[in-house]
């Protein structure tokens, strides 16, 4: 079917580097849509939605938040530390969407596992379900994910 | 025919064209624009003006070219590159003006002013006067019935589609589906004009 | 054999005649002709119609900010249109509040010039200016902050008030098939106009701190424009307190020069913060400044520093150290460099402490 403009427009964003360096898709050569199908298919395997993942990334990001770059433990077996850069990020969707320029790490200290997010991740979850393409550099694995933000998700999967 | 017996042939098959067979309700043809634009009645209104405009001039720009051009030289079977060089270097000109004298429509239509040239409502209105065999004066009827049905139908459609906007339809049906199954509903319901002129 | 070759000449000239005819419409219909365009009641530039106002101004030297090169996703070349800009476009509205559409605010890469048009623009846009520099030096400060040294070559100077920021272009390089600019601080001597300093921080991912850490190499040439932003010493005499954080350094080494040329003697307290004791740098310019300027004093900070690192210092957030530090600054004035969480934390405590929002000044680097 032909594609719409606005999803061309997108898919170029998306490709291209003008919003982060090598863009948000990797060596990924899938198409979007197939890309965001995979990646909820796989949360919903797992029993959970991408806002649920999104409202918990945002409530660990704003744990870490006042500590500026400082590690803070969260009950025993989750550490995260959240920096931030100046300037801000855009969304290559179309709308007007601008966020700091943030990096949140969580780890889980007793399987040693850790992931990393920045706030634009949240929200394209949050609002696109779109976790990044393989090989991106902020691709976020969502079976690692939720291994590691939930507490009860520690087992394998 | 006299004048007169051809106005009033006009006239009739002007308002045939719009009700008991309208081009896109009766012969489906000019959909893709109809599913995809038809969502603002604001929108559709523009777009269906634009369609009234290019179906109307390009049908009697065709008949000239038909009558005058391609009769004379026995090359009738060539009609359907003729009409379609012809519109598509008409929708170009409309394209160009509504750029310059309506930047916030020319924005609004998109992609779907250019693709006018692939509507085959379009192509179809001119190639049925040929096959009926209009004369000049009822072709101008025609082609401008024919486009003011179109603008009918698109128009209905956005106008139920707004209003279809907050209400819950299955997943599976959103979009194409639903529109479709409306595009059928209102064909059904333009039959009922059949036999209106005996 | 007759019906072909009529056929072909038939189609061919009919074709012929109709692109004929399309060609001198499109001169007449989509010719714009020259258009006039008023800047601030005062510059008048003529430019050729048809294409939008940003790429016009950036013709003419004029730099209005963008992030996004005019593709209408980044919202910063809003100009005040007072006259024949036409209708507020659908790309536009989402980043235009009510109020602004009110005032005729617009994306000048939205607006088409078909006629001519009246604008306005900040003051301090006209005096900004396109500069090639060589970079000549680049030092390490950290493990992920850089010191750049920029030579002037064309224009050979720069008039900048210390603690305004430039943008610099990053180009094409392996990876990024865009140019993109980048605002940085200008950290150097305002009265040594032949060169700029920056100091630049990696961010992750990041399209131009990428090029500057592994492809920028000293003798290259670069290309930047400015001096843009309102960040700058206050007239006043009140006392001041400085946080900065990381590159946020960077304007506060000018004002220092600033403060050193013109004898400003306003006692000044500078809390610099970092996470660990590899954070900190220019600590010993810093003691060189002490000794110059009486009334100032540098306060570094570092939140934990690891077991065995040897640090005499402040210890903690450089917002606990604020608090910890005196109890009431109701005259002094606020002056916050860094990161946005930073500069959010800062503001509170800062507020807490007694300084209104008023006396408090930054650059969001929105």
């Amino acid at each position: 079917m032909e594609r719409l403009p606005q999803e061309k427009r997108l898919d170029y964003l998306l490709r291209s580097s003008k919003i982060v360096a090598e863009g948000f898709l990797g060596d990924d050569a899938r198409s979007l849509e197939e890309i965001i199908e995979t990646d909820i298919s796989a949360l919903v395997h797992m029993g959970c939605t991408p806002e649920q993942v999104a409202e918990r990334m945002q409530e660990l990001t704003a744990i870490a938040v006042p500590h500026m770059g400082n590690p803070v433990r969260i009950d025993d077996w989750l550490e995260v530390v959240s920096q931030d850069y100046k300037g801000q990020i855009i969304c290559p969707w179309p709308h007007p969407v601008r966020l700091p320029k943030r990096v949140t790490t969580a780890r889980r200290l007793d399987t040693e596992e850790s992931i990393r997010w920045s706030d634009l991740n949240i929200h394209m979850i949050a609002e696109h379900g779109f976790f990044e393409g393989h090989g991106s550099a902020f691709r976020i694995e969502p079976a690692l994910l939720v291994r590691v933000i939930f507490e009860d998700f520690a087992g394998p999967v | 025919m006299s004048i007169n017996a051809q106005l009033w042939t006009a006239a009739v098959t002007c308002f045939a064209a719009i009700f008991t067979n309208n081009i896109l309700l009766m012969y489906f043809l000019g959909m893709c624009p109809f599913t995809s634009v038809s969502r603002e009645v604001k929108t559709a209104f523009g777009l269906g003006v634009a369609v009234v405009f290019v179906m109307t001039c390009t049908a009697i720009l065709n008949w000239v070219a038909y009558r005058y051009i391609l009769v004379p030289l026995n090359l009738e079977f060539f009609r359907f590159i003729m009409f379609i060089i012809i519109i598509a270097a008409f929708v170009q000109f409309v394209e160009m003006v509504i750029d310059r004298y309506s930047p916030k429509l020319y924005y609004a239509l998109g992609i779907f002013l250019p693709l006018i040239t692939v509507n085959c409502a379009i192509l179809g209105a001119s190639l049925f006067m040929i096959i009926r065999d209009y004369t000049f004066i009822v072709t101008v009827g025609y082609g401008l019935g024919s486009g003011l049905g179109w603008l009918l139908a698109i128009m209905s459609m956005a106008g139920i589609r707004q209003r279809l906007a907050h209400a819950r339809i299955p997943r599976g049906l959103d979009g194409p589906g639903i529109t479709l199954i409306i595009a059928g509903l209102m064909a059904l319901a333009f039959i009922g004009f059949t036999g209106v002129l005996g | 054999m007759l019906t072909v070759l009529l056929s072909v000449l038939i189609v061919s000239s009919v074709s012929a005649g109709l692109a004929l005819v399309l060609v001198v419409a499109d001169r007449f219909v989509a010719n714009y002709g020259e258009c006039t365009i008023t800047i601030n009641e005062q510059k008048k530039l003529k430019v050729q119609g048809g294409k939008n106002v940003l790429a016009a101004l950036t013709e003419e030297k004029l730099f209005i900010p963008s992030a996004c090169g005019g593709r209408g996703t980044c919202g910063y070349c809003k100009v005040r249109a007072t006259e024949g800009a036409g209708p507020v476009l659908p790309t536009e509205t989402p980043f235009l509040t009510p109020k602004e559409i009110e005032d005729n605010v617009r994306l000048s890469c939205q607006i088409k010039i078909r006629n001519d048009l009246k604008i306005e623009i900040p003051e301090e846009l006209l005096a900004v200016k396109e500069y090639e520099a060589v970079c000549s030096r680049i030092t390490d400060l950290t493990y992920d902050m850089k010191h750049f040294h920029f030579e002037l070559r064309d224009p050979p100077t720069i008039d900048f008030v210390p603690g305004q920021y430039i943008q610099l272009l990053c180009p094409q390089y392996k990876g990024n098939r865009e140019e993109v600019y980048r605002a940085y601080s200008v950290a150097s001597d305002p009265a040594d106009k032949t060169i700029i300093d920056l100091i630049i921080r990696r961010v992750p991912n990041g399209i131009c701190t990428t090029w500057c850490f592994d492809f920028l190499k000293e003798g290259d040439t670069v290309r930047f424009n400015g001096p843009y932003g309102e960040f700058r010493l206050s007239q006043t005499d009140a006392p001041m307190i400085w946080v900065a954080g990381a590159s946020g350094m960077a304007p506060f080494v000018s004002l220092l020069y600033q403060m050193r040329n013109e004898r400003i003697t306003r006692p000044t307290t500078y809390f610099f913060g970092g996470n660990k004791v590899k954070d900190m740098f220019y600590l010993d310019r810093m003691r060189a400044f002490e000794k110059e300027l009486p009334n100032f004093r540098f306060v570094p900070v570092v939140a934990a520093p690891d077991e065995g690192e040897q640090w005499d210092g402040e210890r903690g957030l450089v917002t606990q150290a604020l608090e910890r530090a005196d109890a009431d600054l109701s005259g002094h004035e606020g002056y916050l460099c860094g990161s946005p969480g930073m500069i959010d934390a800062a503001i509170k405590v800062m507020n807490q402490l007694g300084i209104p929002n008023e006396r408090i000044f930054y650059d969001k680097f929105e």
